[in-house]
């Protein structure tokens, strides 16, 4: 009975962008993931995505990640993330470099964003807070007309994640609230809410669930639904 | 999936304790943010988790029962070249000077057939008698024939006022054309972007009626919403906009379907933008306490030109 109910609550749970609870015993290893996942939202209406992620945790003190994600709407996000970090008597501050580009085929514009960040995380709690800046612009602008790049100079990066289990748990649940996950950093004042967990089978496999729900007209106090994603893949640790 | 992939990191029992306070810490504020009385401010906080008016596609399809019934608008202008008056974020509560100013110049110009308001007309709620009042008691020379547009703003609609904006003004999605004595049409579409999206119903009739109009001998194609496009600054730090994949969307369907001039306000701060053949423009803010109260004066000919005009000259 108690399996049952473990398997239902991983089912229903399941997970987001935000899961960070990746750890495993022992030192971090090398990972490569894969997971497809559904997309609706009130501009591209229903769409999929399929998502590679690698990390590579390039010594004590350094972790790389990177990101690629393929959409049947017609965009493309390729995102890397270099994050020192420093474990601290309690918790680990780090501090996250974030890159992002995105093709939006569809629309013929492209947009790089980056971000630089401060984090700390605990066991039951990772908490971001930093700053980035966009440029978007058409594909091929012709010079001496009117195209040109748009510049978002200042965009505030902001995440709060809470678990329901210490990090060196075999599953975890975890629940955040921000402007970035793997492949976007949004406007200020667009909230992301996430929903995620995971599950190791063993060593090597780990299978995760992920889930956002993104609001729009919350600063304008015109809160309404606009996007939801919902993903599954599996992770291999090396 | 996680950012913080990783090894372990250390912690110990306190790290439950940090948690706890911290959630101890945020449980009063948003205690504070939801308790706000309606009748007493200005602002619809519980419009932060769910909006008090029907959401976009319920008021596209409000608008559009109306303009099915009411038919299109063609206003006549006087003369090949044209004047518009546009002006937003008048938030008229219990003080409408700038924008009586504002209303004055307008029936003051004789080559001036429209007015357009971008939207956010009153701040809060009982105040919508007050607005149209502003607009009978405007002087205005005899002979004077004029119409002025509106279309809704964030404000508008909070407290569920989408019945009162109805009540005034029926619609917050539709086009007119302004005819010229040569025969020369200009295209004006105006939508409501209220909510900072424009929900599925409202975005696939843009679609369809740009992409009509652009198939039209129309001299000029100029769109009109609340909600600016871009956050090149932070003039007015809190002010949302679209998700970035509406904003995307709007602006390949603007320079795919040959729009000339985007007009917005919402920020409060004025902005122009060109980008792909389109100007993006964002108006000032009229309301009576804004720091340098302006509105904008298009003059329509074969080409566009405008001017901001400031109410404190």
């Amino acid at each position: 009975m108690k399996n049952n109910v473990f398997w239902v609550i991983a089912a229903l749970c399941i997970l987001s962008s935000g899961i960070q609870a990746q750890v495993q015993s022992g030192d971090s290893l090398y990972a490569l993931r894969l997971d497809l996942g559904y997309s609706y939202n009130k501009t591209y209406s229903h769409h999929f995505n399929a998502d590679i992620g690698a990390f590579v945790p390039i010594n004590r003190h350094f972790e790389l990640q990177a990101d690629v994600r393929l959409s049947s709407a017609n965009f493309y996000t390729a995102a890397a993330q270099l994050r020192p970090k420093f474990p601290l008597k309690v918790g680990e501050l780090y501090i996250e470099t974030r890159a992002a580009y995105r093709a939006i085929v569809r629309n013929n514009i492209q947009e790089a964003t980056g971000g630089l960040s401060l984090g700390y995380r605990m066991q039951y709690i990772n908490v971001q807070i930093g700053c980035g800046m966009r440029v978007f612009g058409p594909y091929g602008m012709k010079y001496h007309s009117s195209d040109r790049f748009i510049l978002e100079p200042f965009i505030v990066l902001y995440r709060v994640e809470a678990f329901v289990r210490p990090q060196t748990s075999r599953w975890n649940i975890a629940m955040a609230i921000g402007n970035i996950d793997n492949w976007q950093m949004e406007r200020m004042w667009q909230p992301i809410f996430m929903l995620g967990g995971r599950f190791d089978a063993d060593r090597h496999w780990r299978v995760y669930l992920s889930s956002e729900c993104k609001p729009t007209g919350m600063f304008h106090l015109n809160a309404a639904f606009y996007a939801a994603d919902l993903r599954a893949g599996v992770e291999y640790r090396f | 999936m996680p950012q913080t992939c990783g090894r372990e990191w250390n912690t110990d029992s306190k790290a439950m304790k940090h948690s706890i306070s911290f959630l101890l810490f945020c449980s009063p504020l948003l205690f504070l943010l939801t308790a706000c009385d309606p009748e007493t401010t200005n602002l619809d906080v519980a419009g932060m988790f769910s909006g008090s008016s029907p959401r976009a596609d319920k008021r596209f399809e409000d608008s559009q029962a109306y303009n099915t019934q009411h038919g299109i608008d063609t206003l006549s202008a006087q003369a090949e070249c044209y004047r518009v008056y546009v002006c937003t974020d008048t938030h008229v509560d219990t003080s409408r000077r700038n924008y009586l100013a504002f209303l004055t110049d307008f029936h003051a110009d004789e080559d001036a057939p429209l007015a357009i308001h971008l939207g956010d007309l009153i701040n809060a709620q009982k105040h919508w008698q007050f607005f149209v009042e502003t607009w009978q008691i405007a002087p205005r020379p005899a002979g004077k024939r004029d119409t002025m547009m509106v279309t809704l703003g964030n404000h508008d609609i909070y407290f569920g006022q989408w019945t009162e904006f109805k009540q005034y003004f029926h619609t917050s999605s539709y086009w007119f054309v302004v005819q010229t004595p040569s025969g020369a049409h200009d295209f004006y579409l105006v939508f409501d972007s209220a909510e900072g999206v424009l929900g599925e119903k409202q975005l696939a009739w843009l679609r369809s009626t740009l992409r009509w109009a652009k198939g039209q001998p129309f001299r000029h194609r100029i769109v009109c919403t609340h909600t600016h496009l871009f956050m090149q600054d932070y003039s007015q730090g809190h002010t949302s906009n679209y998700p970035l994949e509406e904003t995307y969307e709007l602006l390949d369907l603007f320079a795919s379907n040959d729009i000339e001039l985007y007009l917005s306000g919402h920020d409060h701060c004025r902005e122009v933008t060109s980008l792909q053949g389109c100007t993006y423009i964002v108006v000032d803010a009229l309301e009576d306490p804004a720091e340098d109260p302006a509105y904008l004066v298009a003059t329509i000919s074969d080409r566009i030109t405008y001017d901001f005009v400031s109410v404190t000259r």
